[in-house]
């Protein structure tokens, strides 16, 4: 950290909302973290950047899509659940709608041939996408064999034995946490 | 489930408020189950609209995934869009107010958690909890992933091409840091020649 930062200032209901929508929008190629960092904490300077990554942290870790957890904690630290409502409004307004627009072309179009076959196309990407998700946090467990064999059982659960997703986070969670319950000082772990 | 293969699905009248109920039930509570930032719900979403309430066919899950993924903002809009789906045939103003409402219950209970942590995070941070959490679910989202990831590309490609198509995106969307826009309009470009088929 630098010596002296600046003091971070409180933004207003407005502004975490105006600030939140920049967010978005900076972010409509891509990159919808780096842009809310560069935004919130080198432009409006609202807090510091270790608020930032602790707010990172707690929202990977919480239920809830990590780019909207990381609003309402933005929101929240600044004005309770009432910033925390504003702060994902002015994240979700524009893309939302452009999203909802985008549906009803969808549903409307959907059986036309030329948009038939575009999509056709499409979703071969979008499954090739979606298959990396898992490989691409996979690496980080290659060294902890306890790890990986709590993942297989998970996939073989779910894919061969269709077993739904809330029974099996709720036997699954707790042993896994029994598991790797930090006994005597909790260590620090291998950033992934 | 138990559903025998032949099962023919009927999709529920929402209009019906306990039908209502029930489906903005489901979303509340898969909220607080959503691991790694939710793209591990997405096989309980196909199961919800396809199998479950059967307002949506398999090809149109898949297409509205690819939508979303295509679309700008966080991914997990895609309830939004699901939704939609639920009453876009009473109109569209009713498909926004289904699609909004799906959007609303699936980040309502996770968002009041979220809250409540930002609030009180510094007495939790050393907590043996969080660690075991951290540690615990990680390889849990890790095989939910995967089995997501197949059950995607399962309803997704339907022949050699299309799943040869989808190994090479995996590949270079784990090897290179390429915009994924550009595999789908590469993707597109290939189903408007008609080389890949559903």
């Amino acid at each position: 950290m630098a010596a002296a930062p600046e003091q971070p200032r409180t933004p207003s209901h407005l502004e975490l909302f105006l600030g939140m929508q920049q967010v978005a929008l900076s972010a409509f190629g891509g990159g919808l973290s780096a842009w809310s960092e560069r935004i919130v904490v080198e432009q409006r300077r609202w807090m510091s950047e270790e608020a930032f990554l602790t707010g990172l942290t707690v929202a990977r870790l919480l239920p809830g899509p990590n780019q909207i957890n990381m609003a309402v904690y933005i929101g929240s630290r600044f004005h309770g659940l009432g910033g925390a409502l504003v702060a994902l409004a002015g994240m979700l307004l524009l893309p939302f709608s452009l999203l909802m627009l985008l549906g009803l072309g969808y549903y409307y179009l959907h059986e036309t041939p030329l948009v038939d076959r575009l999509l056709a196309g499409v979703i071969t990407a979008s499954a090739g996408m979606a298959l990396s998700m898992g490989f691409k946090i996979g690496h980080s467990y290659r060294r902890d064999p306890v790890a990986l064999g709590i993942a297989a059982v998970c996939f073989l659960a779910m894919d061969v034995f269709h077993v739904r997703l809330i029974p099996l986070v709720l036997v699954a969670g707790p042993l896994a946490m029994a598991w790797y319950w930090p006994r005597q000082t909790p260590r620090r772990e291998p950033e992934p | 489930m138990t559903l025998p293969l032949a099962h023919v699905c009927t999709p529920q009248a929402l209009g019906d408020w306990r039908h209502l109920l029930a489906v903005i039930w489901d979303f509340l509570s898969l909220s607080l189950f959503s691991l790694g930032g939710g793209n591990t719900l997405l096989t309980e979403y196909h199961h919800l609209t396809v199998d479950q309430y059967c307002w949506l066919s398999s090809r149109q899950f898949a297409d509205l995934y690819a939508l979303a993924e295509a679309a700008p903002g966080p991914s997990s809009m895609i309830v939004g869009l699901l939704g939609m789906g639920a009453a876009v045939k009473e109109g569209p103003l009713w498909g926004l107010l289904s699609g909004v409402s799906a959007e609303v219950a699936i980040l309502l209970p996770s968002t009041l958690l979220m809250v409540a942590a930002s609030l009180g995070w510094n007495r939790f941070r050393d907590a043996p909890l969080r660690i075991a959490v951290e540690r615990g679910l990680g390889p849990i989202t890790l095989g939910i992933l995967l089995a997501v990831g197949l059950k995607i590309l399962r309803i997704s490609d339907h022949d050699t091409p299309a799943y040869a198509v989808s190994a090479l995106v995996c590949v270079l969307m784990l090897r290179t840091r390429l915009s994924p826009l550009w595999f789908m309009a590469v993707a597109a470009l290939l189903g408007l020649l008609g080389l890949v088929n559903r």
